[in-house]
């Protein structure tokens, strides 16, 4: 089933003076259950396509469904609305919140979806677990090391239990151990969970560890390969 | 209770700048109210003063009486008529009659004018402890056919316990009042024009010299607190609804002293504006940069699904919070500064200066609550001119400039 569809989307900045084409008629689809990275030299266009996914970003011309809604066409109050109940987050810097603990930075999240206080506590020490930072849920964001803090924005990511989750340039900042802990945590929850991840990176971990990867280039799509394709070159 | 968590957090990230800004709020918050209460507790004692001697804190008059005071516009007044009044407002403390009027004081040689008051002795002692501030002889007892003058006047008239007071001029509707009393006491009157014209008389003495008689020029009236003063005027404004009587309030008999208070005022509360000035500035140097430090996390939190609504709402309490504590601390700090101050004693000639007034040599302080509650308004007031700054930003919010800055 598709999740994410992009019909010839295009992002032109600064189209009055010097014009930069961020985006030109990216067409997409991306189906439940998939663990995609979007990958391509700096200036490529995949933030700009993950944040027009994301709904952070609106496109100069085409459209962008979720779940069959257009969400480029949403009202600002609306897209903060939608992005809350439908899309998680896991952001380069982890961006976590420095005055909550793990637990309360993941609990926000369900707290702004006004759920109940009760499940807000055992789901988000349930995801701390699942992350593996069980023992490390009192803990603020500066006394953890960066793979836990993204861990945690993993977490955070999953707690509004969204349709998918968009990361970008998820271990960017990670050693590799950290790295390759993520990757084996979000790959175990798209497995087992059915949990969608779009990845935008360059990092050839990320990239060896993906079933479908989308190369792009001067802000096109210049190759798409389903994980089989990729799995055997690799191979 | 999350937003309120996350913006207790947020306060004391960074610990000392906020101590200071609340530090500098307090400071403004306190230099406010002690130099408003210096201010205050001086003129609350000449009110006090004015409204006890003079006008009462409320005045009932014949509604002629106010363009022309003349005896001519005197009303009838009984007991039922008192009666009525004291069940008007249960803030109402007394009611004490008088009739006032300007005749000639003379002695065997001279004269000089004097303000007349007929005036019910046991009344008036209750009203303003007028004994008490006797030089010379007793406070006449109601019936007696005897007087008590300002010593001011009676050195003028050289006139002492014992000797006789003349007293000439015009009773009511031009009848010829004319009448020799005897002096009970010579008083030294607080206020220095009423010591240099003051004469008082017992009422029905007044009233029969006056051809006068069951009337009086004025009703004065006296409330618990000083700011009941409206309320209670407009419940025996309709007690007398109907009647040719009307009431006064003593800003409106009095209206010059007021306007010498304001006068007064101008320049401490222009200090108090510049130093809210001063503190409204470091206070949004403050919010400012707790603001432009967390533009990206505020991109962030927008990422996720937090309304730019509950946003600025976080922002708000932290800006509430920290100018309410200020406030607290701002008043609980000054009022305990007032206690010990409390009363300032003069010395040298700015003692001298004030007892020649009439006034005791110190400068009391005023408690009055509302200059508390004033100062708590102000730098609420002062918190939403700030917290405009952080509203628009949130609101204008771009998110990905944010979430990369």
């Amino acid at each position: 089933m598709t999740i994410v569809r992009t019909e010839s989307l295009s992002k032109v900045y600064n189209p009055d003076t010097v014009p930069v084409h961020a985006l030109r008629d990216v067409s997409i689809e991306i189906d439940e259950s998939e663990f995609t990275a979007l990958r391509g030299p700096s200036g490529s266009g995949k933030t700009t396509l993950l944040n027009m996914i994301g709904g952070l970003d609106k496109p100069t011309s085409g459209k962008v469904f979720i779940d069959g809604q257009e969400i480029s066409r949403m009202k600002d109050g609306e897209r903060i609305d939608f992005r809350l109940h439908n899309i998680g987050f896991v952001f380069q810097h982890y961006n976590l919140i420095p005055v909550f603990t793990a637990r309360e930075n993941v609990s926000f999240i369900m707290m702004l979806q006004n759920r109940d206080k009760r499940e807000i506590e055992q789901r988000a020490n349930e995801l701390l677990d699942q992350v593996g930072l069980g023992d490390r849920k009192d803990a603020r964001p500066a006394q953890l090391s960066g793979g836990q803090q993204q861990r945690v924005a993993v977490a955070r990511a999953l707690a509004s239990q969204p349709r998918f989750i968009l990361a970008d340039e998820p271990t960017a900042n990670l050693d590799t151990e950290a790295a390759m802990n993520l990757l084996d945590i979000m790959e175990t929850m798209n497995r087992e969970q059915n949990i969608t991840f779009v990845f935008s990176t360059h990092d050839q971990r990320v990239i060896d560890r993906a079933r479908r990867v989308i190369t792009m280039v001067d802000g096109a799509i210049s190759r798409d390969e389903a994980q089989q394709e990729y799995g055997l070159r690799e191979g | 209770m999350t937003y309120l968590k996350l913006a207790w957090r947020n306060i004391w990230r960074n610990r000392r700048r906020t101590l200071i800004t609340i530090s500098a709020i307090v400071f403004a918050v306190l230099a406010a109210i002690v130099m408003q209460s210096m201010n205050r507790g001086s003129y609350e004692v000449m009110i006090d003063r004015m409204v006890n001697f003079n006008t009462g804190h409320l005045q009932i008059q014949d509604y002629r009486y106010d363009g022309e005071a003349s005896l001519d516009n005197a009303f009838h007044y009984d007991e039922t008529l008192r009666g009525r009044i004291l069940n008007a407002d249960p803030r109402i403390t007394r009611v004490v009659p008088r009739v006032e009027t300007f005749m000639l004081a003379a002695n065997d040689v001279s004269t000089r004018g004097a303000a007349v008051f007929g005036v019910d002795p046991e009344k008036e002692q209750a009203f303003n402890q007028i004994g008490n501030y006797l030089a010379d002889g007793r406070f006449p007892e109601a019936g007696e056919q005897t007087a008590v003058m300002g010593k001011g006047l009676a050195d003028r008239l050289q006139l002492g316990v014992g000797d006789t007071l003349a007293l000439i001029g015009q009773g009511r509707f031009g009848m010829s009042a004319s009448g020799l009393f005897e002096i009970a006491g010579i008083i030294d009157h607080p206020i220095r024009d009423m010591n240099n014209s003051a004469v008082y008389l017992p009422i029905q003495a007044a009233q029969e010299l006056l051809s006068a008689e069951d009337h009086i020029t004025g009703l004065l009236i006296s409330v618990q607190q000083e700011r009941h003063t409206g309320a209670v005027a407009a419940s025996v404004r309709n007690e007398l609804e109907a009647e040719e009587l009307v009431i006064f309030t003593w800003p409106e008999l009095m209206p010059e002293l007021l306007e010498l208070m304001e006068m007064d005022l101008a320049m401490p509360r222009l200090l108090t504006l510049v130093l809210y000035v001063v503190i409204g500035f470091g206070f949004f140097g403050t919010v400012l940069t707790m603001t432009m430090e967390r533009l990206r996390e505020f991109g962030v939190l927008l990422s996720v699904g937090m309304k730019r609504i509950s946003l600025s709402f976080v922002v708000f309490i932290e800006t509430l919070i920290i100018s309410a504590m200020a406030v607290a601390f701002g008043i609980t700090l000054s009022w305990v500064l007032l206690k010990l101050i409390d009363p300032i004693s003069l010395s040298g000639d700015a003692a001298q200066a004030v007892i020649d007034m009439g006034f005791e040599p110190i400068i009391p302080m005023s408690f009055a609550p509302d200059q508390f509650f004033i100062q708590g308004f102000y730098v609420f007031l002062i918190a939403m001119a700030v917290f405009l700054f952080p509203l628009v930003k949130i609101l204008k919010l771009n998110i990905l400039e944010a979430a990369r800055s």
